[in-house]
């Protein structure tokens, strides 16, 4: 074990520094709200106003129009703001148990969209005098979708205590079967399979190479994922390009769910996806019910926080191991397909990165399904801006929008915001006697 | 349930950690088995809970050999453990580690929360272990911790209970309600199986008392027999040891310590209220059963584990909460408990671990740069004088048997211009001849005028060494003696029942 | 004969047992039969030779004739095109002439290895310290951007500019690597997952510096810096005019080995490094502060990275822009697996920075001449490492009788120490 006590702390009381920290992140919080309400808001001249649309602009089935929404800019921010600031200081006066980081979500988001209404102010410095908020949520979407296969992915695994640090190589593996697939059985549904086992098998890997011959879980994985990386890539000159109709970069259909896809804003974003949309979200019920509330997920739990424990009634570890590892690659195997079912033909590298925001997410999410979702939001959100700055016009580098999803991993870790705990056994190697 | 153990023996590699012990538990009794640490207690329990397998012999359940795969397997049987280190999941509510392994189930197979709730109330009930089975296990002191465990076992209808331990962890309150449950359940018909090393619980509540040592059953005693028969039966030693000690005069205090303070990793005040006084040219034994204080008062003492309050003086300088550095500089020696842990890095030679504390001192090395001849020659020297046994002194440490894993401390210690030297369990594991050869090193300091500190469970060692004894017991010094004091009176003062007035 | 095989069996044993290299060396084999064994099931031309099977056994031994040209073809040309080309050496060494053209293929992998052996070697000190340092690549990228910020901004003679774009790349690496270091000395932040981060944190931040600040060369609207001066660039060896590219840079290089070695046999600090490496207890009790070992190992580990990356851009491309050190370039992230497969040891880095880097050209060259991607070179890589950091596999694989392991010296460890 590689715990190492520090002599000098002095046992203090886990509720009291949860406190202070809750403090912390309130008073984040609220400075964000003040930044707000004052650069954006009254920062911004009186008499701008903002446009807000929300009708996608290629889209077959749009929903019911609603026209567009102009706003005073300074009034808008400086709601938004306000708003902002009464979350934080919500949590500094009552510090709640739970849902703390949900509400920073939330800020976050909020100041997304106050950054948005800013940037479309008009007059003002864009050529742009309008912010299209659906095209925005359903561009988001389609990130977040992905980074919530992998965290997900990363949820099955690290709850079980193997630390899956190869959800980019699962993507790849998945994305790149899975193009192979689909140009060649024109079904999404073998590619998804396809690519559940390719993750399954590299989960499989993982999971032989950590459990039976307790290889170092991090590098075994870096490893994979640099393998992937360029397996991909060899094979993709090698067969891909000699063959093209092995990748002709089919892009899934939308389903459009009758009625729902037709509510105004979120109507398109959450009711006219890919069957892959579908699945997530299906997928995130069942883990999260299932982690928390059955049998199995005690389990589960218990082998990632405490094999001996769970040894010591007859659960077994290892077997319990191999099928979370293998389950949770799967799922990130899912998410390469689900990701070049939006991107189209495989490309080597295109998922540039998505797997460690996915892992970034996870542990932002504090290993739990829920958080996922609402890490990956946030991430899909600012990755998704962070690429099509250009497009709205908003005069900050894209490049610092893009450190975001980094930056708070690195701030959260850290202690800085709030501390996360990971499962207590993830990445230890585990030995029967 | 009648548990018998017939022969059993368990072999770790060339050591025998298990040698045919025989045993036998009675419903309804409270069986004690006494033994010092290391002397094979957990090895057999984890034999009989199916955690290990034993090379020999068998296990009987009312009359039935038995044979368990895994501690599941035992658990079904009626077997349940309370672990020294508890198997529950800390961030798990009461209920969930109650239930684990043995799931109430609903449809879909969800955790039958109620059901759970339900029968952990029945059984807290008839046992009287109240608890909240909403609780998260984190959140409970040790106490309560302790009794989720039973409560588990007995979920899991357990008619034998393995207690490991138990008490180690708990304080004099907490040990007291603990023994009102076990009579309870000896009361029901449970047999218990009670692992411990402290005397007095073990006459305040067993009925039967198996003494074990180094792997073997030495004796089966009564409850009505004193603690200093049990202690000199517990920590007894076959070896006769004899120092040759020549008198030495004794100078001014070298070491002082004041009401001294120090948690354990726990946050329990293990060392609570030390004074004590070392003198040059004195060895000052320190006695005690283990586990009441004297390894975190050494760790104190080298500066690894933070003092709580009180003072540490070594020659008058004050080094309490010094930093390891600063206290080595001070010319302390130390020789730690665990040597393979804190004492030597095994993956690397016996010439860098001789000089691990001193490597940027002159010869061994100039401006940042290391001088590997002067390491290796003054390793020779080392080699030589100390009698190390190795092929040479760039072969890593990991390969020397433990006794010349020892002599490397001990060589590299006390080669240096100390002014004091504490020694823990510095004889522990090590052969005969090896013992004889650190007893004499030591010696040979006292002789030249270094206050000596030797931390030591084994009372031989301690009576042959000592110019004084103290005896520590529950984080305090119960008494010093003289060597001439009868193997009784330490005894009795291991077991903290009387206080004699300071030698 | 038994007496003869009985003594081969005998050699074989004790040349299996004596050394973790036997090990590493066959994990070499496995990961080359791995490669190959991906040309045959990918290559058309092979595929469609084992299709003969189906019709006649004859087609058996065209099938194996093809697969074995294929295969060898690609390892032959991967060798003569980073290490040394047969006929092309031959003829210079009778002529006398054409020493340029034959030297070429040593002086492109020397050129590769170059950076790959400082940035290696910072990653292996950090491992022998117990800290694993997955972010060489970010603190690579930043100690190019500092270097380049030097070497393109001010201008002095190259006594000075060019010791002093050094230092600079240096310094980025080391406020780069004083991040996580810092962030796990006083938070106790994993180093992993802060380095990991960091990585593409200093990625966005170099296409951030070429677009939005002084560095971006002037005139242009790519993410692209100006020329390195003259002054600032490392020098082809033999002169612009030999074409053989092996800078100065690959006595840096050298001299860094040399340093290490010393560092870690011969400096105080670096028996302070070991000793925490292996074990913390003992250095904690030994005196040694661990805190200021976690910030030192970091400032050092990311340094040399910095020096890797100012090494790169001053000796072959003379700039950065938006792809330097990304992607199939990032030899931070090649250095994590040179350092597993050297064993952290100076030496053994040295020699595994070669075989790479002769991997990576080499592969090019068959690239060049067979079509087959050289990105095989990378996926051998990788499956060289996976079996160095699964020693008791190859062992089982082989059938070697190893008392020692010769496993990686990192404990393996969760997100929460």
């Amino acid at each position: 074990m590689s715990v190492t006590e520090s002599p000098t702390t002095v046992a203090i009381s886990p509720r009291a520094a949860a406190n202070t920290r809750t403090r912390v992140i309130g008073l984040l919080m609220a400075v964000i709200g003040l930044i707000t309400t004052f650069i954006f808001g009254m920062g911004s001249v009186g008499s701008a106003k903002s446009s807000l649309t929300f009708t996608p602009v290629n889209l077959q089935s749009a929903p019911w129009h609603l026209g567009a929404l102009t706003l005073s800019t300074r009034l808008c921010d400086v709601i938004i703001g306000l708003l902002m600031i009464a979350l934080g200081v919500e949590v500094v006066v009552r510090h709640p148990a739970k849902g703390v980081m949900a509400r920073f979500g939330l800020v976050a988001v909020l100041f997304f969209l106050a950054l948005l209404v800013w940037a479309a102010r008009s007059p003002g410095p864009s050529q742009v005098p309008f912010i299209n908020l659906t095209s925005i949520l359903i561009g988001s979407s389609t990130l977040a979708m992905v980074l919530i296969f992998g965290s997900l992915s990363g949820v099955m695994c690290e709850r079980a205590g193997v630390v899956n640090i190869a959800i980019e190589g699962q993507f790849i593996g998945g994305a790149f079967l899975g193009s192979m697939i689909v140009s060649t059985t024109h079904s999404f549904i073998y590619a998804a399979l396809a690519g559940a086992v390719m993750g399954g098998l590299l989960g499989l890997i993982l999971a032989f190479l950590a459990l039976r011959y307790l290889s170092d879980q991090i590098i075994v994985g870096v490893v994979l994922v640099t393998m992937l990386g360029s397996l991909s890539s060899y094979l993709n000159l090698q067969v891909l390009t000699p063959y093209p109709q092995y990748n002709t970069g089919h892009t899934a259909p939308n389903l459009a769910i009758p009625l729902l896809s037709k509510i105004p804003i979120l109507g398109p974003v959450f009711f006219n996806q890919t069957g892959f949309f579908y699945v997530m979200l299906v997928l995130v019920v069942v883990i999260s019910f299932g982690l928390f509330k059955t049998r199995w997920g005690l389990r589960v739990r218990a082998v990632g926080e405490h094999p001996e424990a769970a040894s010591s009634v007859g659960i077994n570890v290892i077997r319990t191991r191999y099928t979370s590892v293998i389950m949770g690659g799967a799922i990130a195997g899912i998410g390469g397909v689900a990701f070049m079912a939006a991107q189209g033909q495989f490309q080597p590298g295109y998922t540039s990165g998505l797997g460690y925001i996915a892992l970034a997410a996870l542990i932002f999410g504090r290993w739990r399904p829920s958080g996922a979702v609402v890490a990956s939001v946030l991430f899909g959100i600012s990755v998704y801006l962070a690429d099509n700055l250009q497009t709205y016009q908003i005069p900050v580098p894209t490049e610092v929008l893009g450190m975001f999803p980094y930056l708070i991993t690195i701030a959260v870790v850290s202690g800085l915001i709030g501390r996360v705990r990971p499962p207590a056994a993830d990445g230890q190697p585990y030995q029967r006697d | 349930m009648q548990l018998e153990l017939r022969g059993i023996t368990k072999r770790f590699g060339s050591f025998t950690a298990n040698d045919r012990i025989d045993l036998v538990v009675e419903p309804g009794q409270i069986h004690c088995l006494l033994g010092e640490n290391g002397a094979g207690k957990s090895t057999l329990m984890n034999v009989l809970f199916g955690l290990l397998h034993p090379d020999e012999g068998e296990i009987i359940l009312d009359g039935e050999v038995t044979n368990f795969a895994d501690s599941g397997a035992a658990v079904r049987r009626g077997i349940g453990m309370v672990h020294q280190h508890f198997m529950l999941v800390p961030v798990f509510t009461v209920a969930e580690n109650v239930i684990l392994g043995f799931e109430p189930t609903k449809s879909l197979g969800r955790l039958d929360y109620e059901k759970a709730a339900v029968d952990i109330r029945r059984v807290s009930k008839a046992f009287d272990l109240e608890v909240d089975p909403d609780a998260i296990i984190e959140e409970l002191p040790v106490g309560l911790q302790q009794r989720v465990e039973i409560l588990k076992a007995l979920n899991h209808d357990a008619e034998l209970l393995i207690l490991d331990e138990p008490t180690a962890v708990l304080t004099p309150q907490e040990i007291e309600a603990l023994m009102a449950i076990m009579r309870s359940l000896a009361a029901a018909g449970k047999s218990i199986l009670f692992i411990t090393h402290k005397l007095k619980e073990v006459r305040a509540i067993a009925d039967v008392i198996t003494v074990i040592r180094q792997g073997r059953v030495v004796a089966t005693a009564k409850p009505t027999d004193s603690e200093e028969q049990l202690a000199s039966l517990m920590v007894g030693r076959d070896v006769n040891l004899t120092v040759e000690k020549p008198a030495s005069t004794t100078g001014g205090n070298i070491l002082e310590i004041r009401d001294l303070v120090v948690r354990d990793d726990r946050g329990i005040a293990a060392v609570n209220g030390v004074t004590l006084d070392v003198r040059a040219g004195e060895i000052l034994a320190l006695a005690g059963v283990q586990g009441n204080g004297q390894t975190e008062l050494v760790e104190a003492l080298a500066g690894i584990r933070s003092v709580e309050s009180g003072t540490i003086t070594i020659n008058g300088r004050d080094i309490t909460n010094c930093s390891p550095r600063q206290i080595l500089d001070a010319g302390l020696g130390h020789v730690p408990e665990d040597r393979q842990r804190n004492g030597l890095v095994l993956s690397m030679s016996v010439a860098d671990n001789l000089v691990l504390n001193t490597p940027r001192r002159h010869p061994f090395a100039s401006r940042g740069s290391r001088n590997l001849a002067a390491v290796n020659s003054y390793a020779e020297t080392l080699v030589q004088n100390f009698d190390i046994r190795t092929g040479s002194t760039q072969a890593v440490v990991g390969s020397l048997s433990g006794g010349n894993q020892q002599k490397v401390i001990v060589a590299r210690e006390l080669s240096r211009t100390l002014s004091f030297f504490v020694a823990s369990q510095p004889t522990r594991g090590l052969d005969v001849g090896s013992i004889e050869y650190v007893h004499q090193q030591i010696v040979k300091q006292r002789g030249e005028g270094l206050g000596i500190l030797i931390v030591s469970s084994e009372l031989d060692e301690v009576m042959a060494l000592g110019d004084r004894i103290a005896v520590m017991h529950q984080g305090r010094i119960s008494g010093i003696v003289t060597p001439s004091a009868s193997r009784e009176t330490i005894g009795l003062l291991m077991a903290g029942v009387v206080e004699v007035a300071s030698a | 004969m038994p007496r003869a095989f009985t003594q081969f069996a005998n050699a074989w044993v004790r040349l299996t047992s004596k050394s973790p290299i036997v090990v590493t060396f066959f994990a070499i084999v496995l990961g080359l039969l791995i490669g190959a064994l991906i040309i045959i099931t990918t290559t058309p031309a092979v595929l469609v030779s084992w299709r003969g099977l189906f019709h006649s056994w004859g087609g058996l031994g065209h099938a194996l004739k093809v697969t074995f040209d294929n295969v060898g073809s690609a390892y032959r040309d991967m060798f003569s095109g980073s290490v040394v080309n047969p006929p092309e050496f031959w003829h210079a060494l009778t002529t006398g002439k054409n020493w340029n053209q034959a030297l070429t293929p040593i002086s492109e992998t020397l050129t590769y290895a170059t950076p790959l052996i400082i940035a290696s070697i910072g990653v292996g000190l950090a491992f022998q310290t117990g800290i694993f340092n997955i972010g060489a690549n970010g603190q690579a990228i930043l100690g190019g951007i500092a270097g380049a910020s030097v070497a393109t901004l001010i201008h002095l003679p190259m006594i000075l500019h060019l010791p002093l774009t050094m230092l600079a790349g240096i310094a980025g690496g080391m406020i780069a690597g004083s991040i996580p270091g810092l962030l796990k000395a006083f938070t106790g932040a994993h180093e992993v997952i802060v380095t990991l981060m960091l990585n593409y944190v200093v990625a966005l931040f170099l296409i951030f510096s070429l677009l939005s600040t002084a560095l971006q060369r002037p005139n242009q609207s790519n993410d692209i810096s100006r020329n390195f001066d003259p002054s600032a660039q490392l020098a082809p060896l033999f002169g612009t005019a030999s074409g053989l590219r092996v800078s100065w840079g690959i006595f840096i290089a050298l001299a860094v080995v040399v340093f290490a070695w010393w560092f870690l046999d011969r400096s105080s600090l670096g028996f302070d490094f070991r000793v925490t490496g292996a074990n913390p207890n003992a250095a904690r009790a030994s005196g040694i502060n661990a805190k200021a070992v976690i910030v030192m190992v970091f400032l050092l580990s990311g340094g040399l990275a910095g020096l890797a990356g100012v090494v790169q851009a001053s000796s072959t491309t003379h700039l950065i822009d938006g792809g330097f050190l990304i992607g199939n370039a990032g030899i931070g992230f090649t250095a994590i697996t040179v350092a597993l497969l050297g064993r952290n040891r100076p030496m053994g880095i040295l020699w595994a920075s070669l075989l790479f880097a002769a991997l990576g050209v080499g592969g090019r060259a068959m690239q060049a001449s067979t079509g087959i991607p050289l990105d095989l070179a990378t996926v051998i890589q990788s499956a060289i490492v996976l079996f160095v950091a699964t020693p008791v596999l190859v062992k089982e694989i082989f059938r070697l009788h190893t008392a020692q392991t010769g496993a990686v010296q990192l404990a393996t460890k969760g997100w929460s120490s």
